[in-house]
């Protein structure tokens, strides 16, 4: 990963990015869900966040790689987005750390 | 014989629980309601049988796999207690999603009951579920309910399913054989393959017409009552509605009602005791305990009214949306969208709202929360308000408003110093919520949670209040030496001796006099009991109708009675609101904080906040209204200065940590 990138990280992120990441794919060019069309069916590609207990959370509702997520509207700067026929609403922060394929 | 309910959140547990028990739990639409395990027998119409089976209603959880408090009781307790059944409770809407702990919960080795709730909700979305193949797939019996209903609901059905299968074997339809659970990987390997399995299976059971992440109504609606500025003004709308029904139409029509029959007893008991009872005897039955209860009591009806409007509220899936529109700006002041749910609740009562903070993942934020909640003036307080809007103010309807908005201006004011004092202004928080869809408030369960809330008020009346109000009347006729106090010398009697030191700290505030102090002392008993006391203390027992305050102070000015302006009215209706909360919510403060420092840094918030609201009203009161400052400024000045500094001094050590937190981040 390039070190200009890291250095507006946050450390844990880092640390955590480098402990998952072997290879050297980087996501910041990575379309994420803040930028999703509404409507329409996007399929995840990883979800990324300092924060563990959050990914691990959206793990158990069905929100992590290979799964489908839908951007049903924006509503008050956050997300609605439907996964596995439920419905949520997210902040711009959350719906970033979901990245498409 | 022992079953646990359990399932995702807001797939209906608790609706479920209360109609097989017939208890009335609180219950909501939106993620979180339930907190801790509650426990019931099964009654006797779903369970005509013999055997006696007890019921735990779980905190909702996702999956086995812990991430807030909430998953950890449900996780420990379905591990370490004996149970016989585990009714799983599906939503019946969300079988991908839902099916995942179902099938954690069939590895268990217990044998599993599903109930797929909300099973009339399937059919408006014109979904089918082959029951019998779901049930064959997953290896446990399927049972269609609908909790909500009181007939046709299939419960009794669940629940003779439910003896059936006690003692059986059960088989888990996925095998998670291999895995590792100290390795997130391994595990995250399996889970993702549990989905798959899933998907699979609702893939052979599930006929969807429409599909899930089309466009309903419910999106159409959202769009309104969660738009980005429209939301504002419905919500306030909401809220007015709520309030002015409860405290300006319909409350105080009952209301004047209920204290014409208080009036009523009052005469009677006076009549039947006659002149041979002793003076004393008849002072504290009729004034300590008709009168001081009585004026509690007769604010019932405005307190189940509002009960009853924010039921109505909670059950129709609104509240999540107000949480949406809410949180850009909570997250400005350190909070989360979701604190707005438990501020709403604590204007029914302070308990039920810092318990609702549960739901809020992040610690700091949930402990914010917590800490504010109390804040915003609760049901109890409303008989204070009414009090002094009614004696001071000619029920003027800005004194209520005004509170609420004082109240909410400390929330955010209090938000702005925590997320500075504990230095994680830079700090990220994440937003999730499951938004529920919208449905017809039930009538039926808001009356019953109202009459719930009713009792647990009027009891509190019957023992609480009404012993606080005999030992203010007895400590009111009683000097030190056990004499009764004569006539024209009360500040010798023992409640005088008690309060008086009290008194005098609140000189600055414009009440300095012992009974205030007395009432306000009382009141962190309960706060209905600053009413109640001061019904005692000054011999009045009809606090609503004003006319008879008159008639007390000889027709001359009302206020009079109490030797208070307006301004101190003011003042003091404010330090009774501001300060810390009751005790029992205090305790409700302490569970959810969990932590010794920021109870006590929370109570001493409050307790500065209540004083220094107060001196602020008193003294810039008295310049605006008499052009002179009032008793005691220098003094209250100097301990507001030193609450400042010490308030500012939290900040600027909290400050430095969220720089050196920075600086570690950017080094």
């Amino acid at each position: 990963m390039n070190q200009a990138v890291l250095n507006f990280l946050p450390a844990r992120a880092v640390t955590w990015l480098q402990s998952k990441n072997n290879s050297n794919k980087t996501h910041p060019a990575a379309k994420n869900l803040s930028l999703a069309e509404i409507n329409k069916e996007y399929v995840i590609e990883d979800v990324v966040a300092a924060d563990k207990e959050i990914v691990n959370f959206l793990f158990t509702l069905g929100c992590f790689k290979g799964q489908t997520v839908t951007v049903i509207s924006l509503l008050s700067e956050n997300y609605v987005i439907a996964i596995k026929d439920a419905r949520y609403s997210i902040d711009a922060d959350l719906a970033r750390a979901v990245l498409l394929l | 014989m022992k079953i646990a309910l359990a399932g995702n959140p807001n797939s209906g547990k608790t609706t479920l629980f209360n109609a097989i028990t017939g208890k009335i739990e609180h219950v909501g639409n939106w993620a979180g309601v339930t907190v801790s395990k509650k426990e019931g027998i099964i009654k006797k119409t779903v369970n005509p049988s013999d055997t006696r089976i007890t019921a735990v209603d779980l905190p909702g959880a996702y999956s086995m796999s812990p991430f807030s408090s909430e998953e950890t009781i449900t996780r420990d307790f379905i591990k370490n207690e004996k149970l016989d059944v585990i009714v799983n409770i599906v939503d019946a809407t969300s079988l991908n999603r839902s099916l995942f702990f179902t099938t954690q919960l069939l590895a268990l080795g217990i044998p599993v009951v599903v109930a797929l709730n909300k099973s009339d909700l399937t059919k408006k979305k014109k979904t089918t579920i082959n029951i019998a193949n779901l049930s064959a797939q997953l290896g446990c019996p399927v049972v269609e309910t609908i909790a909500a209903n009181s007939s046709h609901n299939g419960l009794e059905t669940l629940i003779s399913k439910v003896i059936e299968v006690n003692g059986q074997p059960q088989t888990a339809p996925f095998s998670d054989q291999g895995v590792d659970l100290k390795n997130p990987q391994s595990v995250e390997y399996f889970d993702t393959q549990r989905f798959e399995f899933v998907k699979d299976l609702v893939g052979k059971v599930e006929n969807r017409q429409i599909k899930s992440n089309a466009q309903t109504n419910q999106d159409i609606a959202d769009r309104f009552l969660a738009h980005k500025w429209l939301g504002l003004p419905i919500f306030a709308l909401v809220m007015w509605s709520v309030f002015s029904i409860s405290q300006t139409h319909l409350g105080p029509i009952l209301a004047d009602t209920l204290v014409g029959w208080i009036d009523g007893l009052y005469a009677l008991v006076e009549g039947l005791l006659g002149d041979q009872v002793s003076p004393v005897l008849s002072a504290l039955l009729l004034d300590g305990i008709i009168g001081g209860v009585g004026a509690v009591v007769g604010f019932l009806p405005l307190i189940m009214v509002l009960f009853f409007l924010l039921a109505l509220l909670e059950d129709s899936g609104y509240m999540a949306r107000v949480a949406v529109v809410m949180d850009r700006f909570f997250k400005k002041v350190g909070l989360s969208g979701k604190s707005i749910i438990p501020m709403v609740i604590g204007t029914g009562c302070a308990i039920p709202g810092v318990m609702a903070t549960r739901t809020i993942q992040n610690e700091r934020q949930r402990r914010t929360t917590a800490m504010l909640t109390p804040f915003m003036p609760c049901g109890a307080k409303l008989p204070v308000i009414a009090l002094f809007a009614g004696v001071f103010f000619n029920d003027a309807a800005w004194v209520g408003t005004a509170m609420y908005f004082t109240g909410i201006a400390i929330i955010i004011f209090g938000a702005l110093m925590v997320v500075r004092i504990t230095g994680e202004k830079n700090a990220r928080t994440f937003f999730i919520l499951e938004l529920p869809e919208y449905r017809f408030p039930s009538i039926k369960r808001a009356i019953v949670s109202t009459l719930a809330r009713a009792k647990a008020f009027i009891i509190k009346a019957g023992t609480i209040i009404l012993l606080c109000n005999a030992a203010v009347q007895i400590m009111q006729t009683f000097n030190w030496q056990l004499q009764v106090v004569a006539e024209g010398a009360e500040q010798t009697s023992i409640l005088a001796g008690i309060a008086t030191p009290f008194a005098f700290v609140l000189i600055p505030l414009g009440f300095g006099v012992w009974q205030l102090a007395a009432a306000a002392i009382t009141g962190f008993i309960a706060k209905e009991n600053v009413v109640g006391t001061l019904a005692v203390v000054y011999g009045i027992t009809n606090f609503i109708d004003t006319e008879e305050l008159a008639l007390v102070a000889g027709g001359s000015d009302v206020a009079g009675i109490m030797g208070l302006s307006s301004v101190a009215a003011l003042a003091y209706l404010m330090f009774n609101l501001f300060t810390p909360p009751c005790f029992a919510a205090i305790g409700a403060m302490n569970a959810e904080l969990e932590d010794k420092k920021w109870l006590w840094g929370g109570i001493a918030f409050q307790f500065g906040m209540g004083y220094v609201v107060a001196f602020i009203t008193y003294q810039a009161g008295s310049y605006i209204t008499t052009g002179a400052l009032g008793q005691g400024f220098v003094y209250g000045l100097i301990a507001c200065l030193a609450l400042f500094g010490a308030l500012i001094y939290c900040v600027n050590q909290g400050e430095r940590k969220a720089q050196q937190t920075l600086a570690l981040y950017t080094a």
